[in-house]
């Protein structure tokens, strides 16, 4: 396959994207740096919702790479670049993860060694929950990801020039060891991210329940990024056809999501055992209880409704509404996960501009570190021999 | 083997024609049965008889002949009832959301399948009805309001299994219907006899492959496969329910739903295959059923084998991590405890020899894939064993321990379950094709829009 072919002709991207990354990423540094300063155990909790919320994207958009490999799916390949860019958060997750390590005293009480004494169940977890193996368990999943992200975007790369059709083999292979590595990982890094904020509380699906959010969130970031690159032009050939099953995916995604959210909140409830239903209960405290309603609504109600329907899913403007909204949905979730175990809002939600700063921040990064790919490299993989298949796609 | 990644595989096999295709279906239809099929019949008719008339025995004395006692309240019975409604989850998987994923190749395996989903479920629904030791007072078990004020227990997840069962069955005959109306047209229009004439003639309801009847058609089996598709999930979701609801340490668990869902799909990837083999062979089937199709069913076993396996190793890791003493030593009695060995034979038959299929060699190989399917219905079968029985053997109070030992009838019920299943789907071979004609037809060689005479495969 050749590139005349494909006729794919490289256009850069419009400068601004990049000075709008940059701008909302300095901004919102700026604005976190105080932040820490002016409430540290706020700015933590925060910074932990969006910290989680970079790895859904960045390790979920690989995840989805991956899936493509593995399933030998054709109509992703014309847009697996653009996962690609996105996937090139994972290696920043190592420098991204410090603010979290020099602040678990503020957000992990099980960091505190007085009142783990104090605490038979903590004691009963302290050889999996104590600093250093915290730490070690972090890096290591950041390096697994980054080994893997490496070698197969170098491949996929490598194949814009040379077309080679063993490195799509190649990728095929590790992205099939790396799918169940990923399983392990994800739901080990939400007990220890998210579900250990509150260490008295365990849930076995909470693991699922992240990445059922994760995905969510990649496919949402992947369908903005889409629809706007075919709305500009960067994009030929890619018909809704293709984007059809970004909202078909996202779609089932969603109710997933509810399922999974559902079958958690339902056994407790039935259970009714409070070593378990304290965690339920917390978030229904005060003003907490707003938020939970909310929850239904924004990540599952609003979506499924809107994406319920065939035409709703190839039409591109609709798609990109509501992709949005995931992403939203998605960061309210893991808000809603982490910040009632916040000392100071167990009796409800109290507003603050710090919770306004680190998303800003996050989504600024993510734009400029898509920007700065998208100058170096094809917005297509026009070298994958799947690509014309993919092209060619049609419902 | 080095693959083209530039062309799509075909999935019909030796470049066949339509005539060929609708002959080679056809054929167990059309010729009269052979030795081999009266010798099946006979073996699995014996099963269903030996089941049958214990289960006759059972009714007449009750259900003291099984070896269910206090604490395990709940054993075969219930066991293989959670058994056969995974068995059925393959059908619906690979006729509805292997549909909506567009993989072509489930059209060579969707019809038999899902006959299997529907024999399997009809397997499952026998054992809570004889579970309960009175069978004749099961309608009760329909909400509808009747003179005596009796009502279901609308907040038990029991109740819940017969409607998800029951609707389960209703739309996986509809669905199986809705597909075989073109093919009963086919049969209609091809054969000779007027008795079958007639036959064919009602079941196909006035089909005559015009364009309009096949635009309803897709339309109407996309809309079932959308249906069926949260349907097949929450079956086995509400058979978790039964179980994760209640407070008992090894049943309260949240991730059941998701696992439960997972290790019906696998179990019944595994029955699929392991009835596919033989079916492919006798009935010379070898070029709709490839080798390709096998070696992706096997992927799935293998995915579902890990996804399985994930699940016991987070339950585990929780029931350490929860610091509750009661939920650890469930664990550790699933372990090690008296039935060790069954937890051990469900861990070697779901998670270890599945991994055998990462080599491509093995997941082509006919007596491998044979051995580790059949390894895997084992292992099914035990981990529902382990989740329920050795679950209840250990009460709360020590002096309420005890521990359950199978009788000839709880074996023998089994065994006769088989003998239903197997019976059914050796009748079904010889009464319907066991492949959709009018879907094959559409993913063989010539059929895609795109062709122009073939050149891309010369």
């Amino acid at each position: 396959m050749s590139q005349t072919e494909v006729n794919y002709q490289k256009k850069e991207l419009p400068a601004i994207l990049n000075k709008v990354g940059l701008v909302l990423l300095v901004v919102g540094v700026l604005l976190g740096i105080i932040a820490f300063f002016v409430d540290t155990t706020r700015a933590s909790f925060n910074y932990l919702v969006s910290y989680s919320f970079l790895i859904s994207i960045g390790v979920g958009a690989f995840f989805l790479i991956t899936l493509e490999y593995v399933t030998d799916a054709i109509w992703s390949v014309p847009i697996r670049r653009i996962t690609e860019f996105l996937a090139a958060i994972i290696p920043f997750l190592a420098i991204l993860v410090i603010p979290i390590l020099f602040n678990m005293h503020e957000i992990f009480h099980w960091t505190h060694e007085e009142v783990v004494a104090q605490d038979n169940v903590l004691q009963g977890k302290a050889s999996y929950l104590n600093i250093s193996f915290f730490t070690v368990r972090v890096f290591a999943f950041i390096a697994i990801w980054s080994f893997f992200y490496f070698i197969i975007v170098r491949n996929s790369v490598k194949q814009d020039s040379s077309g080679e059709q063993n490195l799509t083999k190649i990728n095929s292979k590790f992205s099939a060891i790396f799918i169940p590595v990923f399983a392990i990982s994800i739901s080990i890094t939400a007990i220890d991210l998210l579900m250990s904020v509150e260490p008295h509380w365990f849930s076995t699906i909470f693991g699922v329940y992240y990445f059922s959010g994760t995905v969510i969130a990649s496919l949402a970031a992947v369908t903005i990024a889409a629809v706007l690159l075919k709305e500009k032009g960067y994009l030929p050939k890619v018909t809704n056809d293709h984007l059809y099953s970004l909202g078909a995916l996202m779609f089932t995604f969603v109710i997933f999501w509810a399922y999974i959210a559902f079958s958690q909140y339902m056994l407790i409830w039935y259970a009714d055992l409070p070593e378990e239903t304290f965690w339920f209960l917390q978030r229904w405290e005060g003003s907490w209880a707003i938020f939970s309603i909310l929850l239904i609504i924004i990540k599952f109600v609003v979506p499924f409704i809107v994406l319920l329907s065939r035409p709703a899913k190839l039409n591109p403007k609709r798609l990109k509404y509501i992709a949005v909204w995931l992403l939203f949905a998605h960061l309210f979730d893991l808000f809603w996960l982490v910040m009632p175990g916040m000392p100071g809002m167990e009796n409800g939600y109290v507003f603050s501009w710090i919770d306004l700063v680190f998303p800003i921040a996050a989504v600024g990064f993510v734009i400029f570190l898509f920007s700065m790919k998208a100058k170096k490299q094809n917005l297509m993989p026009v070298g994958d021999p799947k690509l014309k298949r993919g092209l060619d796609f049609h419902l | 083997m080095s693959v083209d990644y530039t062309i799509e595989p075909p999935v019909v096999h030796g470049r066949l024609s339509i005539a060929q295709i609708e002959e080679m279906v056809v054929k167990p239809l059309d010729t009269k049965p052979d030795k081999k099929f009266y010798i099946a019949i006979t073996i699995s008719g014996t099963f269903l008889m030996i089941g049958a008339v214990l289960l006759l025995i059972t009714f007449y004395y009750g259900i003291g002949m099984w070896g269910n006692n206090q604490p395990v309240g709940w054993a075969f019975g219930i066991v293989n009832f959670v058994f056969w409604i995974g068995i059925g989850h393959a059908g619906t998987l690979i006729s509805a959301i292997l549909f909506l994923l567009r993989q072509k190749w489930r059209t060579g395996i969707a019809r038999f399948a899902e006959a299997m989903t529907i024999f399997a479920v009809m397997c499952a629904g026998i054992f809570p009805i004889i579970h309960t030791g009175r069978p004749w007072l099961a309608g009760y078990l329909m909400p509808y309001p009747n003179q005596h004020g009796i009502w279901v227990n609308f907040t038990s997840p029991l109740v819940w299994d017969v409607f998800a069962v029951s609707t389960y069955l209703t739309v996986s005959l509809i669905f199986w219907y809705t597909g075989l109306i073109p093919d009963f047209a086919t049969l209609r229009d091809r054969t000779t006899s007027k008795v079958k004439k007639t036959i064919y003639s009602i079941f196909s309801l006035g089909w005559r492959h015009s364009h309009r009847h096949w635009q309803h058609y897709e339309k109407t089996y996309t809309l079932l496969a959308g249906f069926a598709t949260p349907l097949v999930l929450s079956v086995h979701t509400i058979v978790s329910f039964d179980f994760a609801v209640s407070i008992l340490p090894g049943w309260h668990t949240t991730i059941l739903p998701p696992y439960f869902v997972a290790g019906a799909i696998f179990s019944g990837f595994a029955m699929v295959v392991t009835v596919l083999v033989f079916v492919r062979k006798i009935f010379d089937l070898q070029q709709i059923i490839t080798l390709d199709h096998l070696d992706k069913m096997n992927k799935v076993i293998l995915a579902t084998s890990m996804m399985v396996g994930l699940a016991y190793g987070t339950e585990f890791f929780i029931a350490w991590y929860s610091g509750v003493a009661v939920e650890q030593f469930a664990f550790l009695n699933r372990a090690f405890g008296p039935y060790t060995w069954a937890y051990w034979i469900m861990v070697t038959c779901n998670v270890l020899f599945p991994q055998l299929f990462w080599f491509k060699k093995i997941r082509r190989s006919i007596p491998m894939m044979m051995v580790i399917v059949i390894l895997v219905n084992i292992g099914m079968w035990f981990e529902r064993f382990v989740i329920i029985v050795v679950s209840l053997h250990r009460d709360f109070l020590p002096s309420s321990w005890g521990m359950f030992i199978p009788t000839l009838y709880d074996v023998g019920i089994l065994i006769g379950s088989f003998g239903l299943f197997f019976t059914l789907v050796i009748l079904f071979t010889k009464a319907l094709p066991v492949i959709s004609i009018s879907e094959i037809k559409a993913v063989s060689d010539g059929a895609q829009p795109s062709y122009h005479g073939g050149e891309n495969h010369e």
